[in-house]
């Protein structure tokens, strides 16, 4: 364990930590000038990229056992905290000068590097909380409507409720196998020892808890709604990206044991059917965006079922895909004065004529978390079910598949409102354009999206 | 320039207009058609090169593009002519400019989003035919439904998003089984062969068991028999057709019917030769009760639209019995009546279109007399429907009257053939003619004949600009109607070796 260690492989965490730090001393100075915190935050995430495309291939263990970095871990890392980016320039509009809202989130990003990073059980656990953590008080933090009292408690029982079942998890983990070390884990999923199979249920149970994947999934669609818009964007991206994640780092490339396996395939495949039927009756779009994230979620661990070697890149893939797309569609929803207003479907009706290129976006990306082509998302769906198909799971791929068409109807439902049904007048009294920032938060994502719709080859060929 | 990249400069010019449109000013909505116009021309003319440079001697692809796109899964950005698309191709781009112009009046709703959409499905269209690769193939294949969706579903008629709702799940259900029949081909190919390729030159060759053929025959079946349509699974188009634009209903039947016929001849078939020959007296019945049911069911609709959208169903009927008979004269007058529904139908759509927009009703009962009230008007539908019925001298009459002869003389597989329900199946696909003659006559003489009445009096007569479409499609008809053996030649070998491919059985004895 050497100091230089130490400073290198934890650059990106040292300079969160260091944003974090400085967010802190500026608001106990009394600078609350949100353009600053967002300009400070930004430069803090973007340096982290920065420091880790220069560190490409450097790979140490600076706490043995503990944490260690490789190719992987800042892959990951890259990815997700280069879609937090736009996460922080739409977040200008709803908080503008709110001084905690900037350190929360690089608070949640330090959390989730960490869990990138974790080798034993100790220091997933530790990144998981300090990641979901921040996450509560971010959706408390939207204190226009009563409702998001409601969403942050929601949110918060049914957090700790997982926390705890991870606790436990790991606890008879422990006393099966006398070590914390997440090499272990794997070993256990083929074990029959009862204690460590209650353990893996256990653990598993906690991440599809935290990933909202059904029957776990109630918390989900009133902490997206009463959450605000940039809020929900974040919970339903970065936080998601990290569960899946971390549940990845835990599985590794090992096969998959009986016993997962009904886990794996039959609750996601649950999810996909549940979330998209259920999505349909939603008035509101952030609830519907929590009812598709729940199918998405049921996707993302269909992954799991593929063979090893190619699941990160599937898993990778698809996150950056869905993300994309759900931030798209987050920058571009016109701001407004009145949050519950702004958030009912009712409120997007006739905008293509208000607002065309923001219904553009928006029915773009809607299209793309539906997986038609030509969209990202149809390329990161077929990566998924290839994988699942090649490894001898036909009829689950094609039962994923039929759910998926389960879920077109309520995407087109929004593209229908958007160009096709005239405004109701006092939705559109209420509108007024996006700001600067979560304007060039959409360019972002839209160059994103184009980059991966023209090039997936590419892009599969760096992950 | 050489000949690879004219084709891609042809699939890309409307592309390359979607984004001149973005630059055109709001409000500037002349300014948007015109554009729209000539982009489409110029796209027409240079397929028209390519047409004329297209040499039939050759087999294979020609003006060929392969590029590695996604290297890891063995997909390559492949695009081609040849023998099977070639009509086609030149067909999309021929209804091009008339589906722009057709449009000039009627629209006056969000007309820069509306061509942007012409022009998107027109490159959606051609790269479904020109693609050579699955899974571009697919990506185009699936593409086209957005832009369809948005023509029917902003505007369309009073019952618009129905229609284009029930348009879009009943089309994509069909394609979600066909995306996991087409993982499951390619993922078997590369079991059995070791070969990760999407390329249909290379899926041809799998050898599958018959029962995995029949599987995914199935599924690739379903959803070119829902684009076709193939009754029983018709039942979207009636009101697609009925409460799309007119540009939208010239497209859905001039073009985009066609890419289910299509599919099965490059796709459907090829790939599943045993399966075919195991489905054949399912298809061929299928296809019989297409020609017949869509004909009756034509004959008593009051709606305009209506009659022509059954009337479609009918013809799409006869191009599937020219390909399942895998007789060397029934594919190329499938292939012909492809083309020949192609005009008609588009030519009817826009002339009802016209009528339309002078009298704002398609009830059949409301017109009468307009030889006397609209001649010239009148004079063009009287060619166009005897095309559609299948007047000798017109494309339609080259089509049909291929399609059967090669039904009657067709070496059906052992297992259909022996006993007479071929030559029955046969025999009941010529009374489609009789009806076909008998509903369209039905509509044309209450349409044109007997007592004066419009919704809408004094009308007008056909200004130029329609006369011009008008004058091009008709044209466009006795060109195939007297000289088709120009064309037929450009598909003989595409059709020899479809014939060949799906004739010969490969797995011994899973044919009978």
């Amino acid at each position: 364990m050497s100091g230089e260690a130490i400073l290198i492989a934890m650059m990106p965490e040292h300079l969160l930590l260091a944003g974090i730090v400085f967010l802190i001393v500026l608001e106990i100075a009394g600078s609350t000038r949100g353009s600053q915190l967002l300009s400070v935050a930004v430069v803090a995430a973007a340096a982290a990229i920065a420091a880790m495309l220069h560190l490409q291939g450097y790979s140490a263990a600076p706490f043995a056992g503990q944490f260690s970095v490789g190719p992987g871990p800042f892959l990951a890392k890259a990815v997700v905290l280069a879609l937090a980016v736009p996460v922080l320039l739409m977040a200008r509009d709803d908080f503008a000068d709110d001084g905690p809202f900037y350190p929360l989130l690089l608070s949640s990003l330090y959390g989730f590097c960490l869990m990138m990073s974790a080798d034993s059980f100790l220091t997933l656990f530790l990144g998981l909380e300090i990641m979901s953590v921040p996450v509560y008080v971010m959706v408390l933090l939207a204190f226009r409507r009563p409702e998001s009292v409601e969403a942050a408690l929601k949110y918060l029982v049914l957090g700790g409720t997982a926390t705890a079942l991870f606790l436990m998890g790991i606890s008879l983990f422990y006393g099966g196998k006398g070590t914390l070390a997440l090499s272990a884990f794997t070993s256990a999923l083929s074990s029959t020892d009862p204690m460590a199979t209650t353990a893996v249920v256990l653990v598993l149970v906690a991440f599809f808890l935290k990933a909202a994947i059904v029957p776990f999934h109630a918390w989900a669609p009133d902490a997206y709604e009463g959450a605000s818009i940039p809020v929900t964007a974040f919970m339903a991206t970065v936080v998601k990206a990290g569960v899946v994640l971390a549940a990845l780092r835990l599985f590794g490339t090992a096969p998959v044991s009986p016993l997962t396996i009904d886990l794996l395939a039959i609750l996601p495949l649950v999810s996909i059917v549940w979330g998209n039927l259920t999505a349909m009756r939603q008035t509101s779009f952030r609830r519907m965006i929590a009812y598709s994230s729940i199918a998405h979620a049921g996707y993302l661990f269909y992954a799991f079922l593929g063979a090893g070697p190619g699941r990160f890149q599937a898993v990778v893939f698809y996150l950056i895909a869905y993300a994309l797309m759900n931030l798209l569609a987050f920058a571009s929803i016109p701001s407004g004065k009145d949050d519950t207003a702004r958030d009912n479907l009712d409120s997007m009706k006739g905008l293509f004529h208000r607002s065309p290129y923001a219904a553009l976006m928006i029915g773009m990306a809607m299209l793309s978390l539906a997986g038609i082509p030509p969209f990202p998302g149809f390329v990161a769906k077929f990566l998924i079910f290839k994988n699942v198909m090649a490894a001898g799971f036909t009829l689950y791929a094609v039962l994923g598949l039929v759910g998926s068409y389960l879920g077109i109807y309520f995407y087109l439902r929004v593209i229908q409102f958007m160009f096709m049904t005239p405004a109701a007048q006092p939705a559109a009294a209420a509108e007024r354009e996006s700001g600067h920032l979560a304007l060039s938060a959409g360019a972002i994502c839209l160059v994103g999206t184009v980059l991966v719709a023209v090039f997936p080859g590419w892009v599969m060929s760096l992950l | 320039m050489d000949d690879a990249s004219l084709l891609n400069v042809v699939l890309y010019l409307p592309v390359a207009g979607m984004a001149l449109l973005l630059a055109v000013p709001a409000g500037q909505d002349g300014r948007v058609r015109w554009l729209t116009f000539w982009v489409m021309v110029v796209q027409l003319a240079l397929t028209a090169v390519l047409y004329a440079h297209f040499n039939p001697a050759v087999p294979g692809l020609q003006f060929e593009t392969r590029v590695p796109w996604i290297p890891d899964w063995g997909v390559h950005y492949q695009i081609g002519l040849d023998g099977y698309n070639v009509l086609l191709v030149l067909l999309t781009a021929f209804l091009g400019p008339l589906v722009v112009a057709g449009a000039f009046t009627a629209i006056t709703k969000d007309v820069k989003l509306f061509y942007s959409m012409v022009l998107l499905i027109q490159f959606a269209m051609l790269g479904t035919f020109v693609a050579q690769d699955l899974f571009v193939f697919y990506i185009f294949w699936e593409t086209m439904l957005i832009p369809m969706f948005l023509l029917i579903g902003i505007w369309g008629g009073e019952r618009r998003i129905y229609a284009t709702i029930k348009f879009f799940l009943y089309t994509a259900f069909g394609s979600i089984l066909m995306l996991a029949a087409v993982i499951y081909l390619v993922y078997s190919l590369q079991t059995t062969t070791g070969v990760t390729s999407f390329a249909f030159a290379d899926l041809y060759e799998s050898r599958l068991p018959l029962s995995t053929q029949i599987v995914l025959l199935a599924a690739f079946g379903l959803s070119f028999a829902i684009k076709v349509p193939m009754v029983p699974l018709h039942t979207w188009l009636p009101d697609a057709h009925v409460e799309a634009p007119t540009a939208g209903s010239v497209i859905l039947a001039g073009v985009l019917l066609k890419m289910g016929t299509y599919g099965f001849m490059k796709l459907g078939f090829p790939l599943f030769p045993d399966a075919t020959h195991y489905f054949t007296p399912a298809i061929m019945t299928l296809s019989v009760i297409s020609i017949v049911y869509g004909a009756c069911l034509a004959l008593v609709q009051n709606d305009i639209k209506k009659i022509i959208a059954y009337s479609s169903i009918s013809h799409l009927g006869y191009v599937m019995l020219g390909l399942i008979s895998l007789d060397l004269i029934g594919i190329q007058g499938a292939i012909v009546q492809m083309v020949s529904h192609g005009l008609t139908a588009a030519g009817l759509f826009l002339m009802v279109g016209m009528i339309y927009e002078r009298c704002h009703t398609r009830e059949l009962s409301a017109y009468g007399g307009l030889a006397k009230l609209l001649p010239v008007y009148s004079v063009f539908f009287m060619i166009l429907t005897l095309a559609s019925i299948g007047l000798p001298t017109t494309s339609g009459f080259t089509g049909e009257f291929l399609v059967l002869l090669g039904s009657f003389t067709a070496s059906w597989p052992l297992h259909v053939q022996g006993n007479s329900y071929p030559l029955a199946m046969s025999a009941l696909a010529v009374t489609g003619v009789v009806l076909g003659a008998l509903y369209m006559l039905r509509f044309a003489q209450s349409f044109l004949f007997g007592v004066s009445k419009a919704p809408h009096l004094p009308l007008s007569d056909l200004d130029l600009r329609e006369k011009l479409i008008l004058v091009a499609i008709v044209v466009a008809v006795f060109a195939l109607g007297l000289f088709p053996d120009e064309p037929l030649q450009k598909t003989e070998l595409a059709a020899k070796q479809y014939q060949q491919i799906v004739r010969t059985a490969r797995m011994p004895g899973s044919a009978q």
